[in-house]
């Protein structure tokens, strides 16, 4: 009887500290919130384009082959968005003119007669295309505005991050990209 | 003869009865199972079933069907796009994975931390089994209580009060005086002549 008694107390004594454990692992278990995009981690190619521009020319990957280019995805109503806007500016300014050089702005979950207004209110001057069905944000799988890639000449998302960007990161993302080197 | 055969093919019948009611009742509710369980493949029932499956890949806690973000949206937009391109549910669910990793899935994966989700209830069910199985057989092995002498005496003293001093021959206790059908004197009735 005693010997039954000595068994179950260790019988309960392990489900205790299986149960503490598994508290334990679930309470450390803590979503931290990236910031370098999947298809960056992943060295992943660049997803398909075939979109439209604001003034509705089509754009497509092909058209991008053999480039570095950006690709930012953006709306007007988003304020990390609005903020990054004069440093994409800048950013664009400075390499607008190397003919290996692209940069793109995709709209995510706003309207293309909003995105026109603020387009030319911002003065943005780089290619602003529609994502109507939102196809494209699924293809890079954001999560969130702004985000931002840089596509090697090869075709591989490089580098990247989801938030705003500075002059300087997007500088060293097209360094990279243009030495053939990942960021990550 | 035919009459004792007769009775036990009866208590068999009777004995087969509760099982075969239970192996009916059993039958018919893996039958409705099955039936009901089988999935509805309609293209906006299989878009239901998706956005059910897949969880918001920018919210806490809601699926693609609960949520409103543009994410949300676009994977709602997008399904049925995919599900008349004659892709199927895995293929679909695969692309997802592919671009937000498993976590866009509402159930756990079965590598991982997701094998205790999935084990966890399945050990309890086997560990409750088992603690049933064990208790069972622990209670049909506890002795039964065997009356002492002192618990004989007291249904014996028990008995001669309700009875007013009758007793049976087989209460008679060798130090009470009273007759004991074993000894020698004793004779059955129509024994009075011998053999």
């Amino acid at each position: 009887m005693i010997r039954s008694q000595f068994r179950i107390r260790w019988i309960a004594l392990g489900i205790a500290v299986v149960l503490v454990a598994f508290t334990v692992v679930l309470a450390v278990q803590t979503r931290s919130q990236p910031s370098v995009p999947r298809l960056v981690l992943e060295h992943a190619s660049a997803p398909q384009l075939n979109l439209k521009t604001l003034d509705g020319k089509a754009v497509t990957s092909a058209q991008l082959r053999s480039k570095t280019y950006v690709v930012n995805f953006f709306n007007s109503w988003c304020i990390p968005c609005q903020q990054e806007t004069p440093a994409l500016k800048t950013f664009y300014d400075q390499h607008k003119s190397e003919g290996d050089f692209a940069m793109l702005g995709i709209i995510i979950d706003d309207d293309a007669p909003t995105m026109r207004g603020y387009v030319r209110d911002r003065g943005i001057g780089w290619p602003v295309l529609v994502d109507p069905k939102g196809s494209a944000a699924l293809d890079y799988g954001t999560t969130g505005q702004p985000e931002t890639y840089v596509v090697a000449p090869d075709g591989v998302v490089v580098c990247g991050t989801l938030g705003p960007s500075s002059v300087a990161e997007l500088n060293t993302w097209l360094a990279a990209a243009r030495a053939g080197q990942q960021c990550t | 003869m035919h009459v004792i055969d007769d009775d036990r093919a009866t208590m068999t019948r009777r004995k087969l009865v509760p099982w075969l009611a239970l192996a009916l009742v059993v039958a018919v509710g893996i039958v409705v199972l099955a039936v009901r369980s089988r999935p509805d493949n309609s293209p906006a029932a299989r878009a239901a079933r998706l956005e059910q499956q897949l969880a918001c890949p920018v919210c806490e806690g809601q699926s693609v069907a609960d949520s409103n973000s543009p994410q949300s949206r676009a994977i709602r937009d997008d399904i049925p796009r995919r599900i008349a391109a004659g892709q199927s549910d895995a293929d679909i669910r695969q692309y997802y994975v592919s671009r937000y990793t498993e976590r866009i899935l509402e159930t756990p994966s079965n590598s991982g931390l997701g094998i205790i989700a999935w084990g966890l209830p399945a050990l309890a069910v086997i560990l409750g089994a088992l603690s049933i199985v064990v208790a069972v057989r622990r209670w049909s092995r506890a002795p039964r209580l065997e009356a002492t002498d002192e618990d004989e005496d007291i249904v014996r003293r028990a008995r001669e009060e309700t009875d007013g001093g009758e007793r049976h021959p087989d209460d008679a206790h060798p130090d009470d005086g009273l007759p004991d059908d074993s000894s020698p004197d004793h004779e059955a009735p129509g024994d009075e002549n011998g053999p």
